[in-house]
């Protein structure tokens, strides 16, 4: 525990903590929270709009339904929503800049004018055009945010593959005959993988608040799946006199986000002091 | 020479980048199942109505020559009509563009004036308590859902301490009473032409919270990248030198290592400007500012095909100049960059 | 003088010159301004082809030949003439004289005529576009006499009614013939009304002023500046209602409503609107092409909870699709009551196993659309059914229904309002049969019922008691087959400041606010 501490700083270890939490809760909500069928959409007219009290924790919304058992349902949606943006993300943007980073040429060139393209549209209006295209639903603004994101991923592969590309053995590789796509999967591979899978971990936090923009414009999941951006927007015609309905959500997103960003900072802080250390 | 170069195949690039999102903005669009002719046709449509409209937008012409009009169409800046309203693009964008574009200035401005110093101010007490607060704040800034900070804000500005107003450009009096001659579309300037300082007040004041929301985030960044530049330079010989000698603390901060440590403002200033395009749709929703997210969130609701393409060229084209602005910029202050 | 003087004076004389200026702004009265929020905006200021919010202002700058005044407490509804003084039907009802009244100039200064009365019905008919349809029987308009217009009709139909509609009905100047849409939206108008489009910023505003010479009776303080303008954020509207920025509102939060009440400074006016919500089934595609199944569903729909919770008590029940208020409402339209039991019983009739999944489109921006989904999809849920809630924009929704009935949605969620004042629009648009759809969005065909609406649309002009029974005959076999599950009227709600003086909502209108009739 102290290790951790020293690795981390005490606000990375509460950051941990809390990102720990997020998914736990999210793993366990139907046994967590106070009202599961409400949670999962179940209305419960005659509560409409009560504030926290004891029976209700954090309030009700305009269906009656307790906002902390949606509250803990909508973990499983944002943490899903998180991860899988980060990995479809990937998915395009793995391949890409590595193709790119290690063939070069005129490949490289037309890559990476590619993802200009995609750098040049405002990330947000993208992201809401693919979505209104696609139409609302849980695996359309999932995609939607992942055309946007991917440049970066691709970017990042190819800034890391340039690094390895000059490595000897590499070099020694190509020269004893081995084919492309071997040296690729067994060299380059691994060695990316392990820095992009860390950022694009921390990555969840931003991808969450990017997604929550979604759903506040009403293009993320379907009623009645409880989610925080669209629990924030539905709260915004009752604030301020009911203001739980928008603040609790609201609130959540902020310190899921800031939790994964305090994290992010500690290991590059960590990171960045070995190299410090090392050199 | 190596500098001409530089610019020169940026600025091919950018022209690229451009016609890339031409292209890719119509195939979205074909993609998109919609009936334009319906939308065209009015709110409550007879068979004959849509049928009339479906002809007057020659929709069944080939897919080929359909681009082929519109990417003319749009480089000659005659963006067509939006099919819901069947008003001029055109006409709607001098409205819509400058009150965006007065918000992502004004608020790219905030972000310097607030970020820059405060890094200053942490890079010069590193360690302590401000430098600490200050990383704090600017993590928080960059946690925070843009849509959640404007409604804390209105609440607290405009609803409690109601010394700022809700929403809107410009007061209801003025706006209705005494309106200003509408010259550029950009309150402050034209308030400025017309003589007006009652009107310029007022539009600063309706500027504030918009812009507060959108700078927050860059200006987290602005604080994080000041400081950590400005930390390396004071390190520097020549500022350990300048100590040694006894000059007074500002004038070594703001004579020597600020000055310096410019580089990253120009990197904030590009992903300001870019960070406010976009997060103006959800800006613009909630303090109901007439602007370009706000246009081309409606029309991508109701499937406007063309408003959705004109805004998208319009705003690729602000954000791919600005790029470029800063590119040149930045290789003139720091000519290896134009090495790259 | 040196620097420092001269900044100092500038300084100063611009003070000057603002504070002046606010007080000019002042004195011109913000008493006398009216400002009223609308959520939603006005595309299209042309008054042939107008077709949605944009009739609330157009009703203040023209005027039709006649006014529908609904039915209150103590009169029958009836139809006031405006730019007609009377009018006279002959015998088959085929032929109609209207009389024009006597000095009544347009914006431009030009007389009313019988010759501008034509011109204008025929432009509108000739662009075709918005409303126009209501005038689709007229064959013939003469013009005897300055003041005399008469309408040939190519079969009998209500034509006061249709005169007298909000949409494609309004009378303009011959100086406006040849002008376009374009003309119009630039904030241009011809109208004979109190008032006159001063200054139109699409989008977010219009400034009407006041025109002198109006021909109607003008009542003391009466506003000479209204504003219209586009809100369309709720909590924006309300913020500016409770603040005094805007005097009158709608759309708001059904929620917010109780606290409004017990605003001293607000009054919130309750009526019955025209509007009502309803549900189309799908009847061409399994397995709600049987009754049984379909009955079953609209027996589970929970009617008390959604106005209990979609509406906080405001709405009340939809007795089929006529609304209270309209001639041609039936009172005693043999609707189900919520109960489970029996949608089970009748399920286990159709052999319908647990599991079974449905699809419902509703619009994205309607929140009490979403809130009736959800309920009913709660109720539905404990007999094995799942609705599948899909919001989707307005045209999309159209598109997917009208695709195939295969491949449409179960369940159309949507709400209709009339173009004028008579069940027709409500049973021909949605009802009637229709080898492409258009607004029968559920598929359904019903010869008997068809009959029965032409026939009532015949008598709608001549013998109006006569239409009516036809009218509710023909709904209550529509609501027997369970053709679509009615779900609420719609209220009209509108919350205005308690000093405005004389405001009355007409629901023939919807949420026009005739400024002329009010004063502070």
């Amino acid at each position: 525990m102290t290790r951790l501490v020293q690795r981390l700083g005490w606000p990375g270890t509460l950051a941990l903590a809390i990102v720990v939490l997020f998914v736990a809760v999210a793993l366990l909500a139907p046994w967590i929270a106070p009202y599961p069928a409400q949670g999962a959409g179940t209305p419960n007219v005659l509560a409409k709009l009560s504030p926290p009290s004891a029976g209700y924790w954090l309030g009700t919304d305009h269906l009656g339904r307790d906002i902390l058992s949606r509250i803990i349902y909508g973990t499983r949606v944002s943490l899903t929503n998180g991860m899988l943006i980060v990995a479809f993300s990937l998915l395009i943007g793995l391949p890409v800049g590595l193709a790119a980073g290690y063939f070069g040429g005129w490949v490289d060139e037309a890559l990476m004018r590619g993802t200009d393209i995609f750098l040049a549209f405002p990330a947000l209006l993208l992201a809401v055009l693919m979505a209104a295209a696609l139409g609302p639903g849980f695996l359309n603004s999932i995609i939607a945010v992942a055309v946007t994101w991917w440049p970066w991923y691709a970017r990042l592969a190819r800034a890391e593959v340039l690094v390895l590309r000059g490595q000897p053995y590499v070099e020694a590789a190509r020269l004893a005959g081995v084919s492309h796509p071997r040296i690729i999967l067994r060299h380059i591979l691994p060695a990316t993988g392990r820095p992009l899978t860390v950022q694009a971990a921390l990555d969840v936090g931003p991808a969450l608040l990017t997604a929550a923009a979604l759903s506040f414009l009403g293009l993320g999941v379907l009623p009645p799946t409880a989610d925080w951006g669209q629990m924030v927007d539905a709260g915004r015609k009752f604030f301020p006199d009911r203001w739980w309905y928008s603040a609790m959500p609201g609130l959540t997103i902020f310190i899921v986000a800031l939790a994964f960003s305090v994290l992010g900072d500690a290991l590059r802080d960590r990171r960045q002091g070995a190299r410090h250390a090392s050199a | 020479m190596e500098l001409l170069r530089y610019i020169l195949r940026r600025t091919i690039l950018s022209a690229f980048v451009v016609l890339g999102v031409t292209f890719l903005v119509f195939i979205v669009a074909q993609v998109v199942p919609s009936d334009p002719a319906a939308l065209y046709a009015g709110p409550r449509p007879t068979a004959a109505q849509i049928e009339k409209a479906r002809q007057e937008l020659n929709l069944d012409a080939p897919l080929p020559a359909r681009f082929a009009t519109f990417a003319m169409a749009m480089a000659s800046g005659d963006f067509g009509v939006s099919y819901k309203s069947r008003r001029l693009i055109s006409e709607d964008l001098r409205a819509y563009l400058p009150a965006t574009l007065e918000l992502a200035i004004f608020s790219t401005g905030l972000a310097l004036l607030i970020g820059i110093p405060l890094g200053v101010v942490a890079a010069a007490r590193q360690g302590k308590w401000p430098d600490r607060l200050g990383s704090l704040g600017s993590i928080a800034a960059v946690a925070m859902p843009t849509f959640f900070l404007a409604m804390l804000l209105q609440l607290v500005f405009a609803q409690w301490l109601g010394i700022l107003p809700l929403s809107g450009r410009l007061s209801r009096e003025i706006a209705i009473g005494a309106p200003l001659p509408a010259v550029t579309n950009f309150n402050m300037i034209d308030a400025l032409l017309a003589g007006r300082l009652d009107a310029f007040v007022d539009a600063v004041k309706h500027l504030i919270l918009p812009a507060l929301t959108l700078a927050s985030y860059p200006a987290g960044v602005a604080m994080r990248l000041t400081r950590s530049a400005m930390i390396d330079i004071l390190e520097r010989r020549h500022v350990v030198a300048a100590r040694a000698l006894g000059l007074s603390e500002p004038r070594i901060l703001f004579g020597h290592a600020l000055p310096n440590a410019m580089g990253p403002a120009l990197t904030v200033i590009g992903l300001s400007f870019a960070y406010a395009l976009t997060g103006a749709v959800l800006v613009e929703i909630i303090f109901a500012w007439p602007g370009l997210g706000h246009y081309v969130s409606e029309a991508i609701l109701a499937k406007d095909f063309p408003v959705i393409a004109a805004v998208t060229m319009v705003v690729t084209i602000c954000y791919v100049a600005m790029n470029l602005i800063i590119d040149i910029a930045q290789a003139l202050v720091d000519p290896r960059v134009a090495l790259t | 003088m040196n620097r420092r003087n001269f900044l100092k004076t500038t300084a100063l004389a611009a003070l000057a010159a603002t504070s002046a200026r606010w007080n000019l702004a002042m004195a011109a009265g913000t008493g006398s301004i009216l400002t009223l929020a609308h959520p939603t905006s006005f595309p299209d200021l042309d008054p042939a082809t107008s077709f949605s919010n944009d009739g609330a202002v157009l009703a203040n700058v023209y005027e039709g030949l006649a006014r529908y005044i609904p039915a209150t407490e103590t009169a029958p509804a009836k139809i006031e003439p405006l730019l007609a003084t009377s009018w006279d039907i002959s015998e088959d009802g085929k032929t109609w004289t209207f009389h024009l009244r006597d000095g009544v100039k347009f914006h431009d200064g030009s007389p009313l005529t019988s010759e501008a009365v034509k011109g204008s019905i025929e432009r509108t008919r000739k662009i075709g576009g918005g409303a126009s349809f209501i005038w689709g029987s007229v064959t013939a308009i003469e013009t005897p006499e300055p003041l005399k217009v008469v309408f040939t009709l190519s079969e009998p139909q209500p034509l006061d009614l249709v005169a007298s509609a909000g949409f494609a009905a309004w009378i303009y100047a011959p100086s406006s013939f040849g002008k376009d849409n374009a003309w119009f939206n630039a904030g241009n108008d011809a109208g004979t009304g109190p008032f006159r489009i001063s200054r139109y910023q699409p989008g977010q505003r219009a400034v009407l002023d006041r025109v002198e010479g109006y021909w109607g009776k003008v009542p003391e303080g009466a506003f000479q500046t209204v504003s219209f303008e586009v809100v369309e954020d709720a909590t924006l509207a309300q913020n500016m209602i409770e603040s005094g920025q805007a005097d009158w509102t709608y759309s708001l939060p059904y929620e917010n409503l109780e606290a409004l009440k017990s605003n001293p400074n607000l009054d919130v006016v309750v009526n019955p609107s025209f509007e009502t919500l309803f549900g189309l089934y799908n009847v061409k595609r399994a397995p709600l092409d049987k009754v049984k199944v379909r009955q079953a569903l609209s027996l589970a729909f929970p009617y008390d909870d959604v106005i209990a919770a979609g509406t906080s008590g405001f709405a009340t029940r939809a007795k089929g699709v006529v609304p209270a208020g309209i001639w041609g409402h039936d009172a005693d339209a043999p609707v189900p009551k919520t109960d489970l039991e029996a949608a089970k019983a009748l399920l286990a009739e159709e052999g319908i196993e647990p599991g079974l999944e449905l699809v419902m489109t509703y619009s994205t921006s309607q929140s009490l659309e979403a809130v009736a989904g959800e309920l009913w999809k709660a109720n539905l849920e404990t007999l094995g059914i799942t609705l599948t809630l899909q919001p989707m924009a307005w045209e999309a929704q159209w598109q997917l229904a009208k695709s195939s009935p295969e491949a449409a949605q179960n369940i159309f969620v949507m709400f209709w309002w009339p173009t004028f004042v008579t069940p027709y629009d409500y049973l021909f648009n949605l009802f009637h049969s229709e080898e492409k759809p258009n607004f029968n969005l559920g598929y359904y065909s019903n010869a008997d019922v068809d009959a029965k609406i032409e026939e009532a649309a015949k008598l709608s002009g001549t013998d109006r008691a006569r239409a009516e029974k036809l009218f509710i005959e023909a709904q209550r076999k529509i609501i027997e087959d369970a053709a679509a599950v009615f779900m609420v009227d719609q209220p009209n709600v509108h919350v205005i400041r308690k000093d405005v003086k004389g405001y009355t909502d007409n629901p023939a209108y919807g949420h026009v606010t005739f400024v002329n009739e009010l004063s502070r």
